[in-house]
């Protein structure tokens, strides 16, 4: 591989690399605004000017400050090139902390920041602002300027999610870029001129195409904010995860954040992965953390003609009551594609070894549209996982409805909250004599069980799912459950020893220790 | 000044002399634990080091050595030690692993009792030869070396009864309520789950690069979690 | 009155012969409220003495792994409290020789000064608790005068009389006020006139001379092997002073005087105290001289030092120097070094490592007391219980520090 000099560090590059996307897939930093690995070459920010040596330097006539003579004298420097944009050549040398050009660095930080209003204390981008991280490292001085700062709009509405801030904005165009290049919606554009530059909506229109939270995800600055996540909370005081998307079967790989000391989970970010999501996630998914906050099962419940919550423990008695009363043949199981692996694969091993049944159907969880980016029309995130966990057999729910109108079955095991079908579709399921659901969530499955167990969400365990590709893709635990909840396998183990019954392996096959943390893909 | 003490130690120890760095003025030297008392003792007795003026033992503790590709010993031990006539003084350095005893360097300077005691409260460091290695500055009844990396600070300890007092009586312990920032969840960093904080703060801290590039995650899977049974198409 | 011979010659009252074990402190006005020993006596005679620290620790070390470098500061405070100012001081120049940084000569000067009105408060504590454990009351309320107007002046600069907060990596949290060299003009001729009333008081005084002469002694071979530093290795005829064996804050500027005792007992280890307290005034006659009326006292470096608050009210800069140092800190290159100040006790060191982020990866202090006090055990060993009140008032043990 050729290899370019910077800052006296050997850079190998791929043909057709700029410097600065060497640079960044060795780790190293040139600062930089406007650019991004996953967007077009705008240069326009002028933060990632270099010089790079050559034979005949192009030299710029200018004033220097002679001390000894207390005046400007005439001198020349060499003309600096935007690192993002000039093409690595092998064997250059490039200089990112030369002299020029860290005073480049230093005057166009003190330029961005010409007009910025002092906003750090009630910015959500304080704490991973890069106006914040180049003034330490690039600039560290007062600027110049005195006079009033240039006002534009601040808190305007751009759409559903987005809310934009005029003065704060640094003109880098990413946000453009990224409804144009990704989502393919030209939505965003500039208008004006010099200070009076600023970023609007097209006329008529709202930014609110499926990806609008990648435009607040590549803001380097606090121009763009999520209203999901505006004021919320800080960012220093989050922690972050890794885990993988639940809304569709893509399976975009993310960062979740959250806050230990809350036990709360705040934002979910998009991780890059370039053989998934690459940078960008949709918004949907994006907002899928609340699913671990909201409508939590977090008691069991027994319905005998009225609903009554009841310790996990009591729960657990009543399910294998009920589900002892009928024989394996008559009962059915629902796999869920909302659940691991692990929890799947625990079910199955308990179908057939405790109940003894080998009636599979599969609970999937619909509704939301497709595009050829990145959303998959299977909204679950393991439907593959969970249909290789019945050995590739697994009817569907109108089957299980069929089947419970002809009476071959009469009583079910189900796991998870989620269902197309709507919990008055599900209704003959009431009248059976076991109706056991084990959930995280308030579903149409667990309004019509006369047994809930809780379980423990995604994000409370370890575990792993197959996206539509066919790739398994590892996720960590983000936050602890709530008290006394397990995760499916676990409960499912316990389970079966209040049948009397204890699986052979109470661990999951996949046991839910993860090695160093990085994200394994194994390709069926 | 002191560097000529560096240049005595590796003439007259050579290969022995594991690594020499002098940082701001501080002039520092590795050596095996094999041979922590015999350097010690040249350091004393020759009469170029001639470092009659024990200063101070202390110790590093550096979990992460041991996931390394070549797996370190984690804890750095330290000596620090003066020459009353020459002026000079040198920092002395070894690593210890978990469970490994380093011999005591008691029989030199009568300083290292306390000095070494400490080491062993605060980091579980056992010495070998110490004639008297009990707690120091915390209680028998401590559980756990607080000073390692991973203790987390907001532990408590298991309440110790008093004598002819009802344990009823005794006020629980509340979890501490600090604040967590700017601290290293070490406990999930070293059992693999590396949480991160957000990515500006983490480049600080420097648990990534500042642009987190593809090629972090696709790091090839670790050898021993096994797949999953490969999942049928769906139809 | 008959010879108490008598009684011994009919041999008819035995002392028991067997060792007596006997617990003093935590709890014993003269263990300095958290020290415990143990004794194995032999009639009044110390057999064996297990000298047992660590009822004030409170994990400092730890502590400071989880905030910023500049968090550490209240921690140092309460580390010696009866000079926190040094403490101040001295982890202030560990982290700026960490980072590489040197203030300017005013604070450097600003320093010098309030360190030395601490060292003298240090002393001065000691010396006067020593004397009031031994029953002389009127010269230690004499001397806690002194020691308040010198925390009169420390409030009047600082804010705080013991716990100041007032050190800074990369300079002080502000400059001298206008007062300062009056306060300390004025109060220098009045400490030097108490001494002269406590010296007349004490040492004339034929029991105090008993109780401390001959008593506790520690040989200069004993004093080094056990790393003992300051006051108490000077008394045994070692001119071990930091300040003059590597000068820090421009000490070599200054004309003064390194006192030395030449047996290494309780009563060379008071004295060496009083004189350093003559020499510490000699310091600070010479420093407000020189302090200059204005000219920075901070290094100007954004990248450590917080902006003055009226540009982090109104420009953006000012507020993002302050975010950034507040809530992600001062970050020192990568690296570990070790660097020593002469506190109250002797040296006091700071060994610090980081890991380049803004949190600290080991603050280790070297606690000068701790160390001191191991000599307890060899010094007390034959001498008679009622010396332990001198001789463990002469280590001047700190609990903040020793136990930290």
């Amino acid at each position: 591989m050729p290899t370019f000099k910077l800052d006296g560090r050997e850079v190998p590059f791929e043909p057709g690399d700029t410097i600065m996307k060497a640079a960044w897939r060795q780790g190293i930093e040139i600062p930089h605004y406007c650019w991004h690995p996953g967007l077009s070459i705008a240069a326009n920010c002028r933060m990632c000017l270099v010089e790079i040596k050559a034979e005949r330097p192009m030299l710029m006539p200018t004033l220097k400050w002679d001390e000894s003579k207390q005046d400007y004298v005439p001198s020349d420097k060499p003309k600096l090139t935007p690192s993002c944009q000039a093409s690595a050549v092998p064997g250059q040398e490039v200089f990112s902390q030369s002299p020029e050009a860290k005073n480049a660095q230093a005057h166009v930080q003190e330029f961005l920041l010409l007009n910025h209003p002092v906003d750090c204390p009630i910015c959500d981008q304080a704490g991973e602002c890069k106006l914040q991280d180049y003034w330490q490292t690039s600039q560290g001085t007062l600027k110049r300027k005195h006079t009033e700062p240039v006002h534009k709009p601040k808190a305007v509405r751009f759409g559903p999610t987005i809310v934009y801030d005029g003065e704060r904005c640094i003109m880098c165009t990413r946000c453009i870029r990224v409804c144009d290049e990704v989502v393919g919606d030209h939505v965003l554009d500039m208008r004006e001129r010099g200070n009076k530059n600023e970023i609007t909506v097209s006329p008529g229109r709202e930014l609110n195409h499926k990806y609008t939270l990648m435009t607040e995800h590549v803001c380097p600055v606090g121009a763009l904010t999520s209203r999901d996540f505006r004021f919320k909370a800080r960012v220093w005081f989050l922690r972050s995860a890794k885990s993988v998307c639940t809304g569709c079967s893509t399976g975009c790989n993310d960062h979740m954040d959250f806050d230990p000391r809350k036990n709360q989970i705040f934002r979910i970010r998009p991780r890059d992965n370039a053989e998934v999501n690459k940078f960008w996630m949709c918004d949907d998914g994006m907002l899928t953390y609340h699913r671990v906050h909201e409508n939590r099962v977090t008691q069991g419940i027994i319905r005998n003609g009225q609903a009554k919550n009841v310790t996990r423990a009591e729960a657990l008695g009543a399910a294998a009551a009920a589900l002892g009363k009928v024989s394996g043949a008559n009962l059915a199981v629902v796999l869920s594609a909302q659940h691991s692996n692990e929890d799947n694969q625990a079910l199955v091993r308990f179908a057939k070894e405790v109940l003894g049944s080998e009636r599979f159907h599969i609970a999937l969880l619909g509704g939301w549209e497709g595009d050829n980016i990145l959303r998959h029309t299977d909204n679950n995130p393991n439907c593959a996982g969970a249909l290789a966990a019945a050995g590739g057999k697994a009817s569907s729910m109108p089957d299980l409805l069929k089947d419970v109108a002809s009476g071959a079955v009469q009583g079910v095991l189900a796991l998870g909250w989620a269902s197309t079908e709507d919990a008055a579709t599900l209704a003959p399921l009431r009248a059976l004599k076991a109706m056991v659901s084990l959930s995280s969530n308030v579903g149409a499955l667990t309004e019509v069980a006369t047994t809930v167990v809780p379980v423990a969400s995604f994000a409370e365990m370890e575990g792993s799912f197959v996206n539509a590709k066919g790739m398994a893709q590892r996720f960590e635990r983000v936050i602890d459950a709530p008290e006394g909840v397990k995760p499916a396998w676990q409960t499912l183990a316990d389970l079966a020893k209040a049948m009397g019954k204890p699986l052979s392996h109470a661990q999951p096959t996949h046991a839910p220790a993860l090695q160093g943390g990085a994200v394994e893909e194994a390709r069926s | 000044m002191s560097k000529k003490v560096l240049d005595r130690l590796v003439g007259h120890f050579h290969e022995r002399i594991l690594e020499t760095e002098s940082f701001r003025g501080d002039d520092e030297a590795r050596v095996a634990p094999a041979d922590w008392v015999a350097v010690a003792r040249f350091l004393r007795d020759d009469a170029e080091c001639a470092m009659n003026q024990f200063i101070d033992i202390t110790a590093v503790d550096y979990p992460e050595r041991e996931q390394d590709a070549k797996p370190q010993p984690r804890f750095d031990v330290l000596l620090i030690v003066r020459s009353l006539v020459k002026k000079h003084r040198i920092r002395l350095k070894t690593r210890v692993g978990e469970g490994e005893e380093l011999d005591t360097l008691f029989g030199v300077w009568s300083g290292a009792n306390w000095t070494e005691r400490e080491v062993y409260d605060m980091f579980g460091v056992r010495f070998r030869g110490h004639p008297d290695l009990r707690r120091i500055l915390l209680y028998e009844e401590f559980v756990g070396h607080p000073l390692r990396k991973d203790y987390p600070i907001n532990k408590t300890q298991p309440l110790v009864a008093y004598r002819d007092v009802p344990a009823a009586k005794l006020a629980p312990f509340g979890d501490d309520e600090g604040n967590p920032f700017g601290r290293i969840d070490w406990l999930a960093r070293m059992s693999g789950r590396n949480l991160q904080v957000s990515p500006a703060i983490a480049v600080q801290q420097g648990q990534r690069p500042a642009l987190s590039s593809a090629s972090e995650d696709l790091a090839p899977p670790p050898p021993t979690a096994a797949a999953p049974t490969a999942p049928a198409a769906k139809d | 009155m008959e010879p108490i011979q008598e009684y011994e010659d009919e041999n008819s009252l035995e002392l028991p012969s067997e060792p007596m074990h006997l617990h003093m402190g935590p709890s014993h006005p003269a263990m300095h409220g958290t020290i415990r020993m143990v004794l194995e006596l032999d009639g009044e005679i110390i057999r064996k003495v297990d000298v047992q620290p660590g009822y004030l620790h409170r994990g400092f070390e730890k502590s400071c792994e989880r905030g910023t470098w500049s968090q550490v500061y209240p921690y140092t405070d309460r580390l010696n409290y009866c000079s926190p100012m040094l403490n101040n001081v001295g982890f202030s120049l560990a982290v700026e020789k960490l980072i590489g940084i040197e203030v300017p000569e005013r604070c450097q000067i600003y320093r010098v000064i309030l360190g030395e009105l601490a060292r003298v408060t240090d002393h001065l504590t000691c010396a006067g608790a020593m004397a009031m454990e031994l029953g002389a009351f009127t010269p230690f309320l004499w001397i806690i005068k002194v020691r308040d107007w010198i925390w009169d002046i420390l409030e009047i600069e600082t804010g705080a009389r013991m716990t100041h907060s007032f050190g800074r990596i990369g300079g002080m949290a502000k400059p001298p006020t206008e007062k300062l060299k009056e306060l300390v003009r004025n109060v220098l001729p009045e400490i030097d006139k108490v001494l002269g009333e406590v010296n007349v008081t004490l040492l004339r005084n034929r029991i105090f001379m008993d109780r401390l002469q001959g008593v506790g002694v520690l040989s200069k071979e004993d004093a080094l092997s056990l790393g003992v530093t300051g006051p108490m290795l000077r008394a045994t005829g070692v001119d071990y002073d930091v300040r003059k064996a590597t000068p820090y804050s421009g000490y070599e500027t200054y004309d003064f005087e390194v006192p030395i005792g030449h047996v290494g007992d309780t009563y060379d280890r008071f004295m060496v105290r009083l004189e350093e307290v003559n020499q510490s005034c000699r310091i600070l006659g010479q420093a407000i001289e020189r302090l200059p009326d204005s000219g920075p006292i901070n290094v100007d470096d954004p990248r450590v030092i917080l902006p003055p608050k009226d540009e982090v009210y109104t420009t953006i800069e000012g507020t993002i120097a302050h975010f950034k140092l507040v809530m992600e800190g001062v970050k020192p290159p990568k690296g570990a070094i070790y660097s020593y100040t002469e506190g109250g006790n002797g040296e006091l060191g700071f060994y610090i490592v980081s890991d380049g982020s803004g949190t600290p990866y080991r603050v280790r202090c070297r606690p000068p007391c701790f160390i001191n006090l191991q000599s307890a055990g060899p010094m007390l060993v034959g001498d008679q219980v009622a010396d332990i009140v001198p001789v463990f008032g002469s280590v001047n043990m700190i609990g903040g520090e020793c136990d930290r």
